[in-house]
């Protein structure tokens, strides 16, 4: 379980975040949308300490932390509940494919060299990378790049995997295959928080979906509601813009 | 002086003066390998910005960028024994000179190193200690193994110019009295008279060290450089 | 063994009167060594048959041997060969009446030119393909395209590593103090021997060297702001 309370966030004077007030349950996938700048990526790296929140609240499983006194162990033991996929891959550009997986494994989980060899293998199977285990990040594809920052992430078995914008820094045609490995996961039961402009996945994928704007929460609700109800006005228009078209379609495919 | 060109002495004087090439080899294994640790040392106030030592150590780095290394062979030569009497009453004036040029050199390696490292460390783009936090490292870790091994990567073709740069100073060890191959050299002219051909040969002779340096430091760089393949797809 | 600070002063004012044959030893050697660093630069751009080995041959050797040797080569070989060459034509030169800085003035541009012309060469290339194109399509020459578009950008690219030259060169002038040279170096060999103050002198001399050293950074500093003022802006 997630929970964020009162979760404050200013970058030289200039509020971030305003006071976000989240709980996530246990297996949930909740999308986060909202426009640029509005503090999607920032709430994320609030989350696991990469950012440290002025103020708030911070638990992920049974991990409590209180942002204004986090000391350095309580932030080390919140990014060990959590994992993140980067908009950029950020994948260690001196290990292969197969090391970027055991890395996390073998320094923070303390798992034996071998055993963590044959987790991280088995990982990188289920994303479709089993013929790539000795390339270096810098022969492969973006989407492949982000598939193995997936597995990297998978491998550690989280509570939690925060995605920021994961196909955004993808060719179009790659988009697709990394979006399926994302839903396959969450069909597993993973616990995931998913920011992203994929308005098909935020509605076929998640069970919640949030909209931001100007560092707060402007509205949630299931899909159904988000997208086809939503009560703010802000929430509408900005899903207009963001998906003319692509955001009446599948009202008529329902209404068929 | 005034010796007829003879180019058959370079023939004689090569064999006889690499067997001091050992001493001037010996000078820069130990000046570089303290002048590594000298200069991590260096360079951690400078990336952690820890004050005093911090601005100790851009006065450092400022003054042996700023003078020759012949004046610094000087200042530790006559200086050190001045300074290590004053504050420990030791006394090291018999001290062999080729510690005083280990010393220098090492110290002159250290301010180089430290800059060099210090710029390597930077250029490791920041998501990388991003992700090390993601997957749950602590600092030291991410910086042991994420950061530094990326660095050295970076810092690699720099460390090896300074390296063949220290290995060209050594040529300057002779003036206070070291006996390796310039300080043979000096014998020799002493003994022959024949300069030109002297120097002939030691110009050789570094520059078949300095040309095997490069040989085997290109062959480093290819093994450091085998992740990089550059990939045009792989730019986000 | 105690050191006299009053006396750093008293070396200092004697030692500087050295200074504008250390900054002439500098600075003339660049000047004619960046001529010939960019004829050689130009030659192995465009890799002009035969002459273009020739030039990498002399770039590699000056760059593989240490500079006391071009000193110490030029400055024994250098009477030889004019002795020889006098004897043969009978033109009656007196090699002994050369003032040796001639010598030291000679080796120091042979090895300038061969350090400029890489830092010219690396320039030169760094400049993207598309001024090269661009500079085409408005009708220039090769040649004209050369002069007007790629080496000024090269040139003002250049501006840090023209100042690590200079100043590597500023420093590299102390080994002229062995050939007797009465530059800075020298000025305070000469001041520390006569008073046996070697400490005090060495000080007063580094003191010298490390300012010129700070000025010429600043001023390049300066330079390199005003220079590559079209290429503030964007990311790069
Ligand atoms: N490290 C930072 N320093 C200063 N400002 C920042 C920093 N990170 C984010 N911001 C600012 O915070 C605001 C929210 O950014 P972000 O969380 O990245 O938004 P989003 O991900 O929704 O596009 C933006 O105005 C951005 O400029
Ligand atoms: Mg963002």
């Amino acid at each position: 379980m997630i929970y964020l309370k009162g979760i404050k966030k200013s970058f030289n004077q200039l509020p971030v975040l305003k006071g976000i007030n989240l709980k996530i349950e246990k297996g949930e996938v909740v999308t986060i949308l909202g426009p640029s700048g509005s503090g999607k990526t920032t709430l994320l790296r609030c989350l696991n300490f990469l950012e440290k929140p002025n103020a708030g609240l911070v638990q992920i499983g049974n991990i409590i932390v209180d942002a204004e006194k986090a000391t350095k162990k309580e932030m080390l033991a919140i990014r060990k509940q959590s994992a993140m996929v980067f908009q950029h891959y950020n994948l260690f550009a001196h290990k292969t494919v197969v090391e970027n997986v055991m890395e996390g494994l073998i320094v923070a989980k303390k798992v034996k060299k071998k055993d963590a060899r044959q987790q991280s293998e088995r990982v990188l199977d289920k994303v479709g990378l089993s013929d790539k285990l000795d390339h270096y990040p810098s022969q492969l594809s973006g989407g492949q790049q982000q598939r193995v920052g997936i597995a990297r992430a998978l491998a550690l078995n989280p509570e939690v995997i925060l995605f920021d914008e994961p196909t955004s820094a993808l060719d179009p045609e790659l988009v697709g295959d990394v979006l399926s490995v994302i839903k396959s996961i969450a069909q597993e039961g993973i616990t995931m928080v998913v920011v992203t402009h994929e308005m098909s996945f935020a509605r076929e994928v998640s069970n919640r979906v949030l909209f931001m704007d100007e560092g707060v929460i402007v509205e949630e609700g299931t899909p159904l509601e988000i997208f086809h109800a939503a009560k703010e006005e802000r929430t509408r228009r900005f899903l207009q813009r963001i998906s003319g078209e692509t955001y009446f379609l599948p009202l008529k495919e329902q209404v068929n | 002086m005034g010796k007829a060109f003879d180019i058959m002495l370079i023939f004689e004087f090569i064999p006889t003066l690499i067997h001091y090439l050992g001493v001037t080899l010996q000078i820069l294994a130990v000046s570089i390998i303290l002048g590594f640790v000298l200069g991590i040392a260096a360079a951690i106030p400078r990336l952690y910005k820890i004050p005093l030592l911090n601005q100790l150590v851009i006065l450092y780095v400022s003054f042996i960028r700023g003078t020759p290394i012949l004046i610094q062979l000087f200042l530790v030569f006559y200086g050190l024994p001045a300074l290590l009497m004053l504050l420990f009453s030791i006394d090291i004036t018999r001290m062999e000179a080729i510690y005083f040029v280990i010393i220098t050199y090492a110290i002159s390696n250290g301010a180089g190193f430290s800059e060099i490292f210090r710029a390597a460390i930077r250029a490791v783009d920041y998501g990388q200690t991003e992700a090390a936090f993601s997957v749950g490292m602590t600092s030291r870790q991410n910086f042991f193994r994420i950061v530094l091994p990326q660095a050295v990567r970076i810092a690699f073709p720099n460390m090896a110019n300074s390296v063949i740069g220290s290995l060209k100073d050594t040529s300057l060890a002779f003036t206070i009295g070291v006996m390796d191959m310039m300080g043979r050299g000096d014998t020799l002219i002493a003994a022959t008279a024949h300069a030109l051909e002297v120097y002939l040969s030691l110009s050789i002779i570094y520059y078949i060290v300095v040309l095997l340096f490069e040989k085997i430091f290109s062959k480093l760089e290819k093994y450091f450089n085998r992740y990089q393949k550059a990939d045009v797809t792989a730019v986000a | 063994m105690t050191i006299d600070i009053p006396f750093i002063w008293v070396a200092f004012k004697e030692i500087i009167k050295a200074l504008p044959i250390t900054l002439i030893l500098t600075i003339v050697p660049l000047l004619a060594g960046f001529l010939i660093g960019i004829v050689v630069a130009l030659v192995r751009i465009y890799k002009l048959k035969y002459l273009y080995r020739i030039a990498n041959g002399y770039v590699s050797f000056f760059r593989g041997t240490p500079i006391i040797m071009h000193i110490m080569v030029i400055y024994f070989g250098f009477p030889l060969l004019l002795d020889q060459i006098s004897l043969r034509f009978d033109l009656g030169l007196q090699t002994n009446n050369i003032p040796i800085i001639l010598f030291v003035l000679i080796a120091l541009t042979l090895a300038a030119g061969s350090y400029l012309s890489e830092i010219i060469r690396s320039g030169i290339i760094s400049v993207s393909n598309g001024q090269l194109e661009a500079a085409y399509s408005v009708g220039m020459t090769k040649f004209q395209a050369m002069i007007r578009i790629i080496l000024p950008q090269a040139l003002a690219q250049s501006i840090p590593n023209f100042t690590n030259i200079f100043v590597g060169f500023l420093h590299t002038s102390s080994i002229a103090f062995l050939v007797s040279q009465k530059e800075v170096t020298g000025a305070a060999n000469i001041v520390a021997s006569v008073n046996l103050k070697f400490l005090e002198a060495f000080i007063a001399a580094g003191i010298i060297y490390w300012g010129i050293t700070i000025l010429v950074e600043g001023i390049s500093f300066l330079l390199e702001k005003k220079v590559t003022a079209y290429n503030r802006g964007g990311v790069s």
